[in-house]
């Protein structure tokens, strides 16, 4: 398991993702390799010695010592703006981890996948995702991302890439604010009937990981749930009010 | 935004339940005292204010531990934990 010592990483990138959110790449000394799904905690220090802690997921497959957080700017957070607004390559950042093993997949767990991500909720499926292109692993995976607008999607790119590798993985949107002319796929927030057409039968047992806001998160599972699905299967993670897609 | 939004669940305060005890207790099996359900804690109901936190059973929704810390002691209620299982591989490193 991971320390829990308070560390401090070196940001060796700052890559825009869309426009409210960015990569943070970060290199940690003597950090242990996480486990995709696995978050860490982040502390700021203000002068006044006021201190402000939250959990970040990591982004990243395990890679040694480097680590991604993909970081969403809440126009009222406290400790957003400056990680996704503020902080440069070079800077330095107080954090603990890797943290929490109860969300998280690794691909001798099998499968067939099934990820269910609301906005940035996609982050700690996208660590799960990466670690299965690069391990090689043949699982089937279903990944079904919710998000306000196309431009809102996080790692679109990369998610075209990984689904075109042609290894068994398929990724699914649904628009819930906008669409682009032409948009054949769901343009609504998931409900049971898009839960019914784009996951795996009951009887294929998958694994599901549900990640994003409270409300997402408990409509998914429990239609999940009533469709069939063995809730000891159905892992959830909740982020804290980030607005809903 | 009402309750519901601020609803977490156990992975969101997994670093300072593992600060407390010293074990990553979201993969500790837990049986709720109310209703008998076992449940993994990531998966219990979490309430996080600034005096601390307060997990519920994912089942029924009564208390299951409730942890505050300040000036330096920590304050835990177990009452509404049957039993807590914890496994020694998730023993977290200092």
């Amino acid at each position: 398991m991971g320390r829990l010592s308070w560390r401090l990483a070196t940001v060796t990138d700052v890559r825009p993702e869309t426009g409210r959110v960015v990569t943070l790449a970060l290199e940690v000394p003597d950090w242990d390799e996480h486990l995709p799904g696995q978050h860490v905690d982040v502390r700021l220090t203000a002068e006044d010695g006021y201190q402000a802690e939250r959990a970040y997921s990591i982004a990243s497959a395990p890679d040694g010592a480097r680590v991604e957080l993909a970081v969403e700017r809440l126009e009222d957070g406290e400790v957003s703006p400056y990680l996704a607004g503020e902080l440069r390559k070079g800077d330095q950042l107080e954090l603990r981890g890797p943290i929490g093993g109860y969300f998280v997949w690794e691909p001798d767990r099998g499968g067939p996948l099934l990820l269910v991500g609301g906005g940035s909720g996609v982050v700690p499926l996208m660590a799960m995702l990466r670690r299965r292109a690069a391990a090689g692993s043949q699982v089937p995976a279903r990944l079904l991302y919710s998000a306000r607008t196309l431009e809102d999607v996080i790692f679109r790119e990369e998610l075209e890439r990984l689904e075109g590798a042609g290894d068994g993985l398929a990724v699914t949107y649904a628009l819930t604010r906008a669409q682009p002319a032409g948009w054949t796929g769901y343009a609504r927030r998931i409900d049971a009937v898009m839960l019914e057409e784009v996951s795996w039968r009951p009887g294929e047992r998958p694994l599901a990981y549900v990640c994003g806001p409270t409300r997402l998160v408990e409509a998914v599972a429990g239609h999940l749930v009533a469709l069939g699905h063995d809730p000891s299967r159905v892992k959830t993670e909740r982020f804290g009010p980030t607005g809903v897609p | 935004m009402d309750e519901t939004d601020l609803r977490l669940d156990g992975n969101a305060v997994a670093g300072m339940l593992a600060e407390m005890s010293g074990f990553d207790l979201t993969v500790a099996w837990g049986a709720c005292a109310g209703c008998g359900t076992s449940n993994q804690l990531g998966a219990a109901l979490v309430y996080a204010h600034g005096m601390g936190v307060v997990a519920c059973c994912p089942s029924c929704g009564q208390h299951l531990l409730r942890v505050a810390r300040g000036e330096g002691r920590w304050w835990l209620d177990l009452r509404g934990l049957a039993w807590l299982q914890l496994d020694e591989q998730a023993r977290i490193a200092r």
